[in-house]
């Protein structure tokens, strides 16, 4: 990242989300670059507008000079984070990972307060927003699940994060069925929230710590010949890097090296010969809502490729527009509307396709863009255990 | 079942690049293409220069110096090329007005004429000549537009400006995707009484509807209307580039972004696999050939440094004109810097010659004196030459 190679071409602003929905927000040329150069260590911080990016990385994706905007400013929003006083929002959504483990125990009391008006009142209140159905707490956690144990020669040690743990285990179980009828063993190492949400609500102390824990943990399995694999595509964003970046993790060129997208991995599998996958016929038409961090991940679209082996199955790929939610990002009353009108811009793409389904690798996505477009939405690997007839194998949970 | 096995790796995502992509996917060839970033068509006017010398682009193209790369171009190529883009771009929404056989004029945001070849619908209403009147909506705020230099080159022409909450050019054309904010524009743009010929507007109609949104305008006024390209961000280039994607994919090619090539395998003669830089494992692409289209210097393809021209990826040979000291004039706005000029050296396959490399074929932007700015011949080089690389990439898989 060189600030000082920015050519000004603007491309970076053509492409970001906020800036179209949100006059206030100058830009990524603006916020980043361009402002860098008046940034000193000397001065308190006084750019607040940094906190309005929604760190999707288009900027950065899309700069031929490589000069990474959003890097720059996430390095100002920790420092202005540091600087100033946090609101409750930011406080509540750095810590979401324990906010929902303490849902999740008390689930039943936590969906029943977000569901009333009152509930919601509460969420406003502190700055959060209600405008899509917030995310139902699941009782009993991936995490709690007794390891899969069955005898294959690839091991795998999965990096669910908080919304397969907390909101959808299903499709966690889902992808540990898939993956053991590939053959594989699938592992769930002790693990923490990957510390994106602290990143992106300017703490950097509490991302670097959950980061410290995560990265001991999945070291220890990398060592033990696991390969780590992850499907929401923000944590494996977070862990292969903002670990080696902003976070200076010691282990993260490890984890990077051995850390795959699931579906990377399972197009590694088939390229290697180890499994010969029978897709059925899956009749459906679906618009791919391709995750901004999938699109900086570099890794291509992986899922896209497996999708288009089943037949039957139509599937339009978009990558051209953000959810809008980017996290927690529009949970907070203030970036409602520009969230709100990011979404809508997704939805009115999507409802060009005509498809009858989204289906999106990132959780968060799908719950922005099912609940502003009503339409249902799937993750690839539904889609995908459906046409291989996958059947969901019945995990033996611990006692809650 | 190699899933990741590519016929053929594109470098870059410029008009060439794409261009080259959709001609092979369309014929059923695995394409990837991989981009470190978004190219010089953002940046550009949308128009397509072909080459503005002559009246006639075809009859310029033939004026050309003898080493200029269109002349490794066959003429029905040429008119292929420019017939294909227009059907593509048909297809997907954002017509193209013009033939090959004559130049057309774009108003510029300085009132003088552009020459190009085929030039966006929303900009074929411009003035042919400089007698017709002009209306020039401009809006309040935004950088860079000055009705008055229109104006001041013809006094027969007036303006007037809204506003519109925002003064970013992204923000203006957000706001027109809007249809509330359309009809409260259409209804303050009739109380504006125009007498003019013509109405005018910085191209700023929106991104996605912009052809609708100017035939909205158009109709609800009884008038023609066009558009003006502004400076980047330019919103007819971004059309551009979103249609020539959004046709790649269509056709079934697969898109990498964020994926500069910084290595390459090789295996004696044969380039096997291009690698880009990632924080952990190398990712690499295999193929059996690649069509180099990084572009020139400001799309990437090219680095000077004090005393070399490098090409970045294959580190291929590099045509320089002469001594650095002649590389520029010293008039800045000159057309005829000598540096316009560096590039690849090609045979008529337009595989690079002083190597021994087979499956490396260039076009766009990169190749060797094309004098771009001097000849007005942009993307249509980068159309003609994508379609004659693509070809000989065709030849060398069977
Ligand atoms: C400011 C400006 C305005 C212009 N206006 C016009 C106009 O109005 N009309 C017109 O006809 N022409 C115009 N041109 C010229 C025209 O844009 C180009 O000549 C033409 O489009 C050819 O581009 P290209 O596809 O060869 O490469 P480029 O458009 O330069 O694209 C190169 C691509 O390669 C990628 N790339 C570079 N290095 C790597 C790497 N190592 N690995 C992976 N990817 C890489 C880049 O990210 C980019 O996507 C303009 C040019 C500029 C600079
Ligand atoms: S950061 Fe990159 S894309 Fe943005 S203006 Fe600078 S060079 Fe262009
Ligand atoms: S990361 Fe996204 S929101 Fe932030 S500046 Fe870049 S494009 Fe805009």
């Amino acid at each position: 990242m060189n600030f000082e190679h920015c050519i000004r071409c603007t491309i970076c602003v053509e492409n970001c989300p906020v800036m179209r929905a949100n006059p206030d927000f100058p830009g990524p040329k603006q916020a980043g670059p361009d402002a860098q150069r008046f940034r000193s260590d000397r001065e308190k911080a006084e750019d607040k507008w940094v906190l309005l990016c929604c760190q999707c990385k288009r900027c950065v994706i899309s700069c031929p000079c490589g000069v990474e905007p959003a890097e720059i400013i996430l390095k100002a929003q920790q420092r202005y984070g540091l600087e100033h006083p946090r609101t409750a929002a930011h406080l509540l959504f750095a810590n979401n990972y324990y906010l929902s483990a303490l849902g999740s125990l008390l689930a039943p009391v936590a969906n029943i307060v977000a569901a009333t008006e009152i509930g919601k009142k509460i969420f406003r209140a502190m700055g959060i927003a209600t405008y899509i159905p917030f995310p139902k707490f699941r009782f009993r956690t991936l995490g709690s699940e007794k390891k899969s144990r069955t005898r294959a020669i690839k091991k795998v040690a999965f990096f669910y994060g908080c919304f397969i743990n907390f909101y959808r285990p299903d499709i966690g179980r889902k992808i540990i069925s898939l993956l053991s009828s590939f053959n594989v063993d699938v592992v769930l190492p002790p693990q923490w929230c990957c510390g994106l949400p602290a990143l992106g609500n300017g703490n950097l102390a509490l991302a670097r710590f959950f980061a410290q824990k995560n990265a001991a943990s999945l070291s220890n399995y990398i060592d033990a010949g696991y390969d780590i694999i992850y499907s929401c595509t923000s944590c494996g964003h977070t862990i292969s890097n903002d670990y080696p970046d902003i976070l200076k993790i010691p282990q993260a060129k490890k984890i990077a090296e051995n850390t795959y997208n699931i579906h990377e991995y399972i197009v590694k599998l088939m390229d290697e010969g180890y499994i010969k996958p029978q897709f059925q016929e899956v009749r459906q038409k679906l618009a791919y809502h391709i995750p901004c961090h999938l699109r900086a991940l570099g890794i291509g679209y992986p899922a896209a490729k497996l999708m288009s082996l089943i037949p039957g199955l139509e599937c339009e790929i978009l990558d051209d527009n953000c959810c809008g939610l980017s996290g927690s990002y529009g949970f907070k009353k203030s970036n409602e509307p520009t969230a709100i009108s990011i979404g809508n811009r997704a939805v009115a793409r999507i409802m060009k396709t005509g498809a009858s389904a989204i289906v999106g690798d990132c959780g968060s996505c799908r719950m922005q863009l099912g609940g502003l477009s009503g339409l249902t939405t799937l993750d690839p690997v539904e889609v995908l255990s459906e046409s291989l007839g996958i059947r969901h194998i019945q995990l033996k949970s611990a006692p809650p | 079942m190699s899933v990741t096995e590519y016929d053929v790796i594109i470098l870059g995502a410029g008009v060439a690049g794409l261009t080259a992509g959709t001609f092979l996917a369309g014929r059923g060839f695995k394409v990837a293409l991989v981009t470190s970033g978004e190219p010089t068509a953002c940046l550009s006017t949308g128009c397509i220069d072909v080459c503005s010398r002559n009246h006639n682009p075809l009859v310029g193209i033939k004026e050309l110096p003898p080493a200029h790369p269109y002349h490794l171009v066959p003429g029905e190529t040429i008119i292929e090329s420019l017939n294909n883009f227009q059907a593509a771009m048909s297809d997907i929404g954002i017509p193209y007005v013009g033939t090959e056989k004559e130049n057309r004029l774009v108003l510029s945001a300085l009132g003088t004429f552009k020459t190009s070849c085929l030039v966006p619908s929303t900009m074929a209403a411009a003035p042919q000549d400089t007698k017709a009147s002009i209306h020039i909506v401009s809006f309040a705020g935004l950088k860079d537009f000055y009705p008055s230099y229109i104006i001041s080159r013809r006094n027969n022409s007036k303006t007037s400006v809204y506003d519109a909450g925002v003064s970013s050019t992204m923000g203006i054309a957000s706001h027109f995707e809007d249809k509330d904010f359309l009809k409260s524009f259409i209804i303050w743009l009739k109380e504006q009484n125009i007498d003019e010929d013509t109405i005018a507007f910085p191209a700023v109609l929106g991104l996605e509807s912009a052809v609708e949104i100017v035939k909205t305008i158009s109709t609800s006024v009884g008038k023609p209307v066009f558009e003006i390209p502004t400076i980047p961000p330019s919103m007819p280039g971004r059309r551009l580039f979103n249609a020539l994607k959004d046709n790649f994919r269509k056709k079934g090619g697969n898109i990498y972004w964020g994926w500069p090539v910084i290595g390459v395998e090789k295996s004696g003669k044969i380039i096997e696999a291009v690698t880009t830089e990632s924080k952990g494992r190398p990712n690499s692409l295999n193929g059996k050939a690649f069509i180099l289209a990084t572009g020139s210097f400001v799309g990437g393809g090219l680095t000077a440094t004090r005393e070399a021209i490098i090409e970045n990826v294959f580190h291929l040979p590099v045509h320089v004109p002469g001594p650095r000291d002649t590389w520029f004039e010293n008039d800045y706005f000159s057309f005829n810097h000598a540096i316009g000029r560096a590039g690849i050296k090609v045979d008529s396959f337009l595989r690079p010659t002083e190597t021994p490399l087979e499956n490396i074929f260039v076009c766009g932007g990169i190749l060797a004196d094309t004098e771009i700015l001097k000849y007005g011949c942009g993307h249509g080089l980068a159309l003609a030459t994508a379609h004659v690389a693509a070809k000989s990439c065709m030849e060398y898989i069977r």
